[in-house]
């Protein structure tokens, strides 16, 4: 690897160790994702469970409240990775630091796992709840990894823009949603063929889905890097 | 020669509400209710109009983050509070007309759904414009987030019209390339939507300079924004 390249997957690397260690210190995105997705997860699941809903219509709704509990604890969470930044004012020091490319991507890895810890634990939790069969795992672990980066993207270039602001906490819900909403249509159409399995034409549903899907990851990663500098540097 | 042009452009207007009620045939083929299908020289203009906003809303993003000048991201800004009202025109003329053709206000049609999805993220530009006080850090912020916008709303058109079907009759040129309308309305429909293109461009301009007034105002002097 040429110098440059690996001085810069070091800052990612010591960016992305940095934010762990601050969240081992407060826990509190984990504790915000988790315990919003727990009772998010017993509301749906007392009004709802294995009785409340019937297994055609089941497979048709669940998916749909799978993704809500995922988004909306995303957005309880996720914005506290640049929020916190600029409330500690370590911001101008991180300015200093980390090239905004590598700062973006350590935080975007940051929050990927975070996401990905949270689908880890939410999903199996919600499945059997709620005793939905999945007919085609690999297709919905896919889904979970392209959905969950998704996320992950839309939302890193989203918090950053909100911590600069006033409003930070409800600014979040608001600018973020018309960015996630066509990747929510995209996950939300491919957990049902998961879900629903042999019925009707599975494969060219997720032959055409699934690249936008990935198409959609792309754009939003492209965008990210291209527009992160603009929002980071005064 | 601007007052030239906006009399000139009143008049175009005049002449296509005129075309609209008195030269356009009085019942089109293909509608349910045949005599109803005048609003349409007003709802696909303003539709377009909004359209035009959301994209020129991009461009104007783009040059102010090349440029840094304060004036582009005004005139981003007007862009967006325009494609707003004309928006909001076409989602009410158009849930008024599929009421008298299909009966229903509202049926999540794609290009209701896609439209709505607009309104949402001008709502949120706007949002975040207000949330920020310092005007440089809001120009960043905002040209950020338009851009974001138009790099994601097009995954709503392959998407939406696979969950919905849609009742919108086939586009003026479709696969064929061909118009389906007769040409009577075609005309009209093509002056109309010229009219409300330039009436788009008319009212940007004055608003862009409002804002730029305001801006002014609240700095307190001048600060170096152009003429």
């Amino acid at each position: 690897m040429s110098p440059i390249a690996s001085s810069w997957a070091a800052e990612v690397a010591a960016v992305f160790v940095k934010e762990w260690r601050c969240e081992f210190r407060t826990r509190y995105a984990l504790n915000t994702l988790a315990l919003f997705a727990f009772t998010t997860l017993v509301v749906t699941s007392v009004s709802l469970g294995p009785m409340g809903i019937a297994k055609a219509q089941g497979s048709a709704v669940l998916p749909v409240l799978l993704w809500l509990i995922l988004l909306f604890s995303v957005a309880a969470g996720l914005p506290r990775a640049f929020v916190q930044e600029e409330e500690s004012q370590t911001a101008t020091a991180l300015r200093l630091a980390a090239t905004p490319s590598a700062l973006f991507c350590g935080k975007l890895l940051y929050c990927l796992t975070l996401v990905m810890a949270l689908e880890l634990l939410v999903t199996p939790v919600f499945l059997t709840l709620m005793s939905l069969g999945v007919e085609s795992p690999g297709l919905l672990a896919a889904v979970l990894a392209a959905g969950g980066y998704g996320l992950a993207v839309g939302s890193t270039l989203v918090a950053a823009i909100i911590a600069q602001a006033r409003t930070k906490g409800t600014l979040f819900s608001v600018l973020s949603f018309p960015v996630l909403l066509p990747l929510l249509l995209l996950v939300v159409e491919l957990t049902r063929t998961a879900v629903a399995g042999g019925i009707g034409d599975m494969g060219s549903t997720a032959g055409v889905v699934l690249p936008q899907l990935l198409l959609y990851d792309a754009s939003v990663s492209v965008a990210g890097l291209m527009l992160f500098p603009v929002v980071w540097n005064p | 020669m601007k007052t030239l042009l906006a009399w000139l452009l009143w008049l175009w207007i005049a002449l296509v509400i005129w075309a609209a009620f008195f030269y356009a045939p009085g019942a089109a083929e293909n509608f349910q209710v045949p005599t109803s299908y005048r609003i349409l020289f007003f709802h696909v203009p303003m539709a377009w109009a909004s359209f035009a906003g959301f994209i020129g809303s991009a461009v104007w993003s783009v040059l102010y983050l090349r440029s840094r000048n304060p004036r582009h991201d005004l005139a981003a800004a007007a862009a967006i509070q325009l494609g707003l009202l004309f928006g909001v025109l076409a989602t009410v003329t158009g849930a008024v007309w599929a009421r008298i053709e299909w009966g229903l206000y509202w049926n999540w049609d794609p290009r209701q759904t896609s439209l709505l999805v607009s309104l949402l993220f001008y709502g949120a530009y706007l949002a975040l414009r207000g949330a920020v006080d310092d005007p440089e850090k809001r120009a960043r912020l905002a040209a950020a987030y338009a851009i974001l916008g138009l790099v994601v709303t097009p995954f709503l058109y392959w998407i939406v019209p696979r969950i919905t079907f849609s009742l919108h009759p086939e586009p003026v040129v479709n696969a064929e390339g061909k118009s389906q309308m007769s040409s009577d309305i075609s005309r009209v429909l093509l002056a109309s939507s010229v009219g409300f293109t330039a009436l788009f461009f008319w009212m940007h301009n004055l608003q862009t300079r409002l804002l730029v007034l305001a801006e002014r105002k609240s700095a307190g002097g001048d600060q170096g924004y152009g003429a």
